[in-house]
């Protein structure tokens, strides 16, 4: 089988559940004082992730402090090796947050590329496309089109003039916790083989320890889910996710609309669509975004991406341009069910994405994000003052969320995603009648199953194979890895917890799933190739459960 | 007109190869200033090869000799030349950008006070001054610089400026430079260990990819790059480098190593952008592939459709006859 | 030892190179921007030797815009003591000037060694090293492979074609330095935040443009469109054919 996916037609049922390995907890859980640590730093704030969630809480808890004149030492870990270098989305951005943090700049003065001007929203077939009356849900007038790696940027340049501590190439590999309280994180090592030997240039993991830690790890956040496991803390829906796999193009022909579509190239027993949004007029972002509780599993969300760029409607605008990125990443998309019961404990808050403030129908979490990432400043500033930060007292963040836009907006869209689990029809029907009263219909919560549950076939090869890529308009997982700038080196150690005996039906399911070629079926067994990796997380949803490894690898995304 | 001073390299008396090239160079700025090449040795003694350098464009070749010039003395060599620069008049001094002259160059610059464009790979003369042109940002681009006022001072990539016939007088000279050898002191020359070329450094690379099968099957590989008698080294892709196949060392790629060899040989390899990376700015590139839609075609300057086992053998045998 | 080493920021290798509108030089929008690859073996250099040493210091000059502060700043994370920014927006593509101006800084300093990456990744030009000890009129060694020091002198290796010169050389010295010399450190997180209190002295300096000057900056030639010779072993003699007569590399 070749990376683009050219499968044997592989027949049999799949459910990914049977060969996924549990989140290896005794790894993200440690205690406090646990050997195998070289520096030890403390902090009064530690937040994990510099996205937009974790980068808006120390922008805000710098702004606080200097305020109160009180004296915080706030550090942010990274992963990435720059600023950005792990940050994807599409994105169009509603600026209220941004307003909030920064209430003495005014709107051009924030990383925008410009405001939406024209939208459009379009349902596609294989040749044609059909415009659509934007559903209400996602009128863009008054926000914006931006890359999300320029406003982390922009934003690190921020925290960083307040006296943050920014410390890129440092993933969290673990939880330190001190009986039922999270004392910090331990960082992960860097410099060992394969076969975890330590090389010339070995760095001992550090520990951090503070008074309180923010998760904003983003999707699917290793430590996040460890937390929320350890303490049992539950949500009515299990969180569900999609795949988005996005290109960007510098165009010979100018857009000016940004770009919905439904339909095809996503089939129908999926939930999915593509955007595609100007940064400039000749410089297109475009993606697609499928539930990854599809039903087939032969689906390849990067080979479908290939297919749809080549519909006239995306071809018009590609066709003798160049492809300058690519990337990949998961979007927790269950909404308000899924959003865990609570989300802060005993020296612990969960920002962001990782706490599944994503609204689906309007594709917005980059605002609910920092807005998260500001209430949770507030919180641990007042935990602080008062001298401890408690789960009682950052309970507080919990309530200032709860009654916010941020969780009123979620519970309106409640069951708009999720009324798409019958397919496309089913369910272009039922989030009709949603929007039509207010949310009211269908009442209760639409129940979900984990993604990783959902039973997949192989189907005999009714549907469209996928296309042999031309190197021009279509590219190889291989090569688009190449343009996500990864240049993990070869012989670092799997960071993958692959499960035991997997089968070759299995193992063609992995490999059709993952957008960056790591999973392959070879002479009938699963061969890993770890280093392709770009942290978008669709494995340690569907597949092999992703752990952190040495900073610095991974995508080196520029505009994405 | 201007004369131009093209400084040469010798090891162990004899004159090393590149020094055509540099004469060759020497001679096409010549031509444009309207003026002389005098060819430059440095050594102990008198050097084999002098002889032959008025065939490439030399008028005079002069040999400066100096008791602690038979290997290379950096700051006696430097003094040497500067002094002969200004003496002469020269309007050009060119050397090569061998290991020797990239380090010669730019001391020789800075005590004539010039500038130095290292490694170029073109040259003219424009409204009278001397024009030149090298790669910049890894060969990723081409920078054009005019070098103005006198001497214009330069360094030859080598193997480009590929040795020209141009008879000229080229009469010997012989003078002694009483200059001290200096502070660095060149103590031994240990030989590179016969029988380990390194990919990165081998004129010749012939690199397998996935198409080979099975790890045994390199051998048909290594039979090619023996043919090529000692010039050739054997690559890897990264796909067989990960299925342990061949040693990391060998992998030729964005995450391996950057390879720029005379002749690059991809066998069975597809062209993944990432392997591309590593040899683009290869000379010659062939691909024996059996696929012909394998976009390594695209790059190749040649390539043969089949099935390696059949057309690498073939070709083993065609190399062995070249070589006698 | 008193050690110092001279660094520059310059655009990270993976960068896609795109011509500015000037014809003359490389757009920088969204261009990463890192220590110089060969200058990360001359700090590595430097800390080993000072802590072989037991005592002295690691001084990091950088000729560069503003920004190349943050470029000195990751030396100072590795472990230098303190950094020197010779601020200028613009740098000369005449290295020789390039050399005056850090010669002026290092003058009289007392550094027992003064360290440079062989060659900058940007400009390939591999001159300022020895430009440098030239004009403080200090032995030079290049892209030094292989460093052994003792009681003032050293002996350094550097590769050559087909072989490895072996060179002797009294202190001070200037040495460039090549891959291979050293496995440089990750900068460890309290080196990161130490960094943010070590001295970085910033003087502004304003150069000639030298004597050398940009006409243009241009995308390499397109390679010429290749051709398939034919099909299976049958095509072999002509491939050989060309390569000897037409691409002339057997």
């Amino acid at each position: 089988m070749d990376d683009t996916g050219n499968g044997k037609g592989e027949t049999g049922i799949v459910i990914p559940a049977q060969y996924q390995p549990p989140l290896p907890l005794d790894r993200l859980l440690l205690p406090v004082g646990a050997e195998g640590a070289g520096d030890r730093t403390e902090l009064d704030v530690l937040i994990v992730g510099a996205g937009p969630a974790g980068l808006a809480c120390a922008i805000e808890l710098a702004h606080l402090a200097q305020h109160e004149r009180a004296d915080l030492s706030i550090g942010v870990l990274e992963k990435a090796a720059t600023l950005g270098e792990h940050s994807l989305s599409g994105a169009v951005v509603n600026p209220r947050s941004f307003r909030e943090l920064f209430p003495d700049l005014k709107d051009a003065d924030f990383p925008f590329r410009g405001p939406v001007q024209k939208e459009r929203v379009a349902l596609l077939t294989s040749r044609r496309a059909f415009t659509l009356p934007t559903p209400p849900t996602m009128h863009n007038a008054g926000n914006y089109v931006a890359s999300l790696c320029e406003i982390v940027r922009w934003l690190g340049e921020r925290a960083a003039a307040l006296g943050v501590n920014v410390f890129t190439g440092f993933p969290a590999a673990s939880l330190l916790v001190d009986g039922e309280r999270v004392a910090g994180v331990r960082t992960a090592a860097t410099g060992l083989d394969r076969a975890g030997r330590p090389l010339s240039n070995y760095l001992a993991p550090n520990d951090l320890v503070a008074k309180v830690t923010a998760l904003a790890e983003g999707t699917r956040g290793s430590l996040a889910q460890a937390w929320l496991e350890w303490q049992a803390v539950t949500s009515e829906n299990p969180q569900i996710f999609a795949l988005g796999v996005k290109e960007i193009w510098e165009t010979k022909r100018p857009l000016a609309t940004i770009v919905h579509t439904l339909g095809w190239p996503v089939p129908s027993d999926a939930f999915g669509g593509s955007f595609m949004y100007p940064l400039e007029p000749n410089l297109v972002a475009l993606g697609l975004v499928v539930g990854l509780d599809y039903r087939d599993a032969a689906l390849d969300v990067h080979a479908l991406l290939q297919r749809m760029k080549l519909h006239p409607l995306f071809r018009q605008y590609l066709e003798g341009g160049e492809m300058v990125e690519w990337g990949a990443k998961t979007i927790p998309e269950g909404g308000y069910y899924a959003v865990p019961a609570r989300r802060s404990g005993d020296g612990i808050v969960i920002l962001g994405d990782s706490a599944g403030f994503v609204d689906v129908p309007s594709l917005k979490g980059i605002h609910y994000a920092m807005q998260s990432g500001i209430f949770a400043a507030r919180a641990i500033l007042a935990g602080l003052q008062a001298g401890h930060a408690s789960a009682a007292r950052l309970a507080e963040y919990d309530r200032l969320v709860n009654e916010s836009f941020i969780m009123k907006d979620l519970y309106r869209t409640r069951n708009m995603r999720l009324a798409f689990k019958d397919g496309f029809y089913a369910g272009g029907v039922k989030a009709a009648l949603i929007t039509l009263t207010g949310g009211r219909f269908p009442g209760g919560k639409i129940a979900m199953e984990p993604d990783a549950e959902v039973e997949r076939r192989f189907t005999p090869a009714s549907r469209p194979g996928p296309v042999t890529p031309d190197g021009r308009l279509t590219f190889s997982k291989v090569d688009a890895v190449f343009k996500s700038g990864n240049s993990t080196r070869d012989t670092i150690p799997i960071h993958l917890v692959v499960g035991k005996d997997v089968p070759a039906a299995v193992a063609e399911f992995y490999a059709r799933m993952c957008p960056a070629g790591v999973y392959e079926l070879a002479q009938g067994a699963l061969r890993v190739n770890a280093p392709n990796c770009v942290d978008c997380k669709a494995t340690d949803v569907l597949g092999p459960r992703w752990t952190p490894r040495e900073g610095g690898s991974g995508p080196k995304y520029k505009r994405m | 007109m201007s004369h131009v001073l093209a400084v040469l390299e010798q090891r162990d008396g004899a004159l090393r190869k590149v020094s055509h090239e540099v004469v060759t160079g020497a001679r096409r700025l010549a031509d444009a200033l309207g003026g002389n090449v005098d060819a430059l040795i440095l050594a102990a003694d008198a050097v084999r090869g002098a002889d032959q350098l008025g065939r490439f464009g030399a008028d005079q070749v002069i040999t400066l000799t100096n008791a602690a010039f038979g290997v290379y003395a950096p700051e006696g060599y430097a003094r040497a030349i500067a002094e002969r620069v200004e003496s002469g008049g020269y309007g050009a001094v060119v050397f090569a950008a061998s290991a020797t002259g990239k380090d010669l160059a730019p001391r020789v610059a800075a005590r004539l006070g010039r500038p130095l464009a290292q490694e170029v790979t073109d040259l003219a003369v424009e409204a009278g001054a001397v024009t030149v042109i090298r790669p910049v940002y890894a060969g990723k681009a081409l920078l054009k610089l005019k070098i103005n006022g006198a001497p214009a001072v330069i360094s030859l990539r080598p193997s480009v400026f590929t040795p020209v016939e141009r008879p000229k007088a080229g009469t010997q000279e012989s003078a002694t430079a009483a200059v001290p050898a200096g502070r660095v002191v060149v103590r031994a020359i240990k030989a590179a260990e016969a029988g380990t070329l390194d990919v990165a450094e081998a004129p010749i690379v012939v690199s397998g990819g996935r198409g080979l099968k099975e790890p045994a099957n390199f051998k048909v590989l290594e039979e090619l790059a023996a043919a090529f008698a000692g010039r050739a080294a054997v690559g890897a892709s990264r796909a067989v480098v990960d299925a342990g196949w061949r040693p990391h060392a060998d992998q030729v790629g964005q995450t391996g190593k950057t390879v720029s060899p005379t002749l690059y040989v991809a066998v069975g390899i597809s062209g993944a952008i990432q392997h591309l990376a590593g040899m683009r700015t290869s000379k010659v590139i062939v691909a024996i592939n059996k696929d012909k839609d394998a976009p390594i075609f695209k790059v190749a300057d040649y390539g043969i459709v089949g099935d390696l086992f059949e057309v690498v053998p073939k070709l083993t045998e065609e190399i062995k006859k070249q070589h006698g | 030892m008193k050690i110092a080493v001279c660094i520059k920021r310059v655009p990270d290798s993976e960068t896609r190179v795109k011509i500015a509108s000037d014809g003359k030089s490389l757009d920088e929008a969204g261009v990463k921007f890192i220590l110089n690859p060969y200058d990360e073996f001359a700090v590595e250099e430097a800390l080993r030797r000072k802590e072989k040493a037991g005592a002295g210091e690691v001084a990091v000059i950088a000729l560069g815009p503003a920004a190349a502060q943050e470029t000195i700043r990751t030396a100072l994370a590795m472990g230098a003591d303190r950094g020197i920014l010779l601020q200028s927006d613009r740098i000369p593509p005449d290295g020789l000037e390039v050399a005056k101006a850090l010669a002026v800084e290092l003058k009289g300093a007392g550094f027992d060694l003064i360290l440079f990456g062989k060659m900058a990744i940007d400009d390939y030009n591999h001159q300022v090293g020895p430009m440098v000890a030239e004009l403080l009129d200090l032995p030079c060694v290049t892209t030094v492979a292989h460093l052994e020091l003792e009681g003032g002198k050293g002996v350094a290796e550097r590769e050559i074609e087909g072989g490895v010169e072996v060179v002797e050389f009294p202190l001070p010295a200037v040495l460039t330095t090549d891959k291979g010399l050293n496995e440089p450190r990750y900068p460890a997180l309290k080196g990161i935040m130490a960094a943010k209190k070590k001295p970085l002295e910033v003087k502004p300096v304003s150069l000639p443009s030298g004597a050398l000057e940009i006409l243009a900056l241009t995308p390499p030639a397109e390679r010429k469109e290749g051709k398939i010779v034919g099909e299976g072993p049958a095509a072999v003699p002509e491939l050989v054919r060309l390569l000897r007569e037409e691409a002339k590399v057997l």
